[in-house]
């Protein structure tokens, strides 16, 4: 799942692994649509997390499809 | 009854009236604040990121102490609303940080941004962040 966090709360796309190696078109339609976000928020300067449970906190680069969870922080600054 | 006296009469229970209803703004807001949508996701994601003890600690004390990944004597305080961290040393604040995301999102976000921020990153998130040292 991806969550991007915005003024709405959060924008979520959910997307099953299985499904889309199975080739699955709507399973394959949400990863893309996860990607075209993910890719769109990172030029606006967001920094995307992998968070698991039980698992570190990790800052990632690259869309991770395996990934339970991304969660994308907008830009910030110093206050 | 003079008019002035009236006039005078009326003014007084308007600003009676305006008084009571920003009291019971003040009392109520917290609860339409939390029932707003944007509100109630950010609370979703606040909830899915904390450990139930964190999000106890969070609701009762109003703060949500972050230990720091890589200083162990170091605890990161992050309020419940807008405001700053307060760094934690040794039991003693040594200094506050602001920080904030470019763009306007929910109490709960800005929560689980710090805690994001931290745990992954805190070299960059004390780069980012503009301290106030706190001397004694």
């Amino acid at each position: 799942m991806l969550r991007v966090m915005s003024r709405r709360g959060d924008d979520r796309v959910v997307w099953d692994v299985q499904k889309a190696l199975t080739g699955d078109p709507e399973a394959m339609a949400a990863i893309r649509e996860a990607e075209r976000i993910f890719a769109q928020e990172r030029a606006k300067g967001a920094t995307p997390f992998r968070v698991e449970p039980g698992k570190p906190v990790e800052r990632i680069d690259q869309f991770d499809v395996t990934a339970e969870q991304i969660v994308m922080v907008p830009r910030v600054v110093g206050g | 009854m003079t008019p002035v006296t009236q006039v005078l009469g009326v003014l007084g229970w308007v600003v009676i009236t305006l008084a009571v209803l920003q009291t019971i703004w003040l009392i109520f807001q917290p609860c339409f604040k939390r029932c707003s949508r944007a509100e109630r996701r950010a609370t979703d994601l606040l909830r899915d990121t904390l450990t139930p003890q964190q999000f106890r600690q969070l609701t009762w004390r109003g703060y949500l102490e972050i230990p720091s990944p890589t200083e162990p004597q170091r605890v990161y305080r992050v309020p419940r609303s807008k405001g700053y961290v307060q760094v934690i040393e040794n039991g003693h604040m040594i200094m506050r940080l602001c920080l904030q995301p470019v763009e306007l999102l929910p109490d709960p976000d800005i929560v689980v941004m710090h805690k994001l921020m931290i745990e992954a990153n805190e070299e960059l998130y004390l780069q980012k962040a503009n301290k106030y040292l706190c001397i004694d």
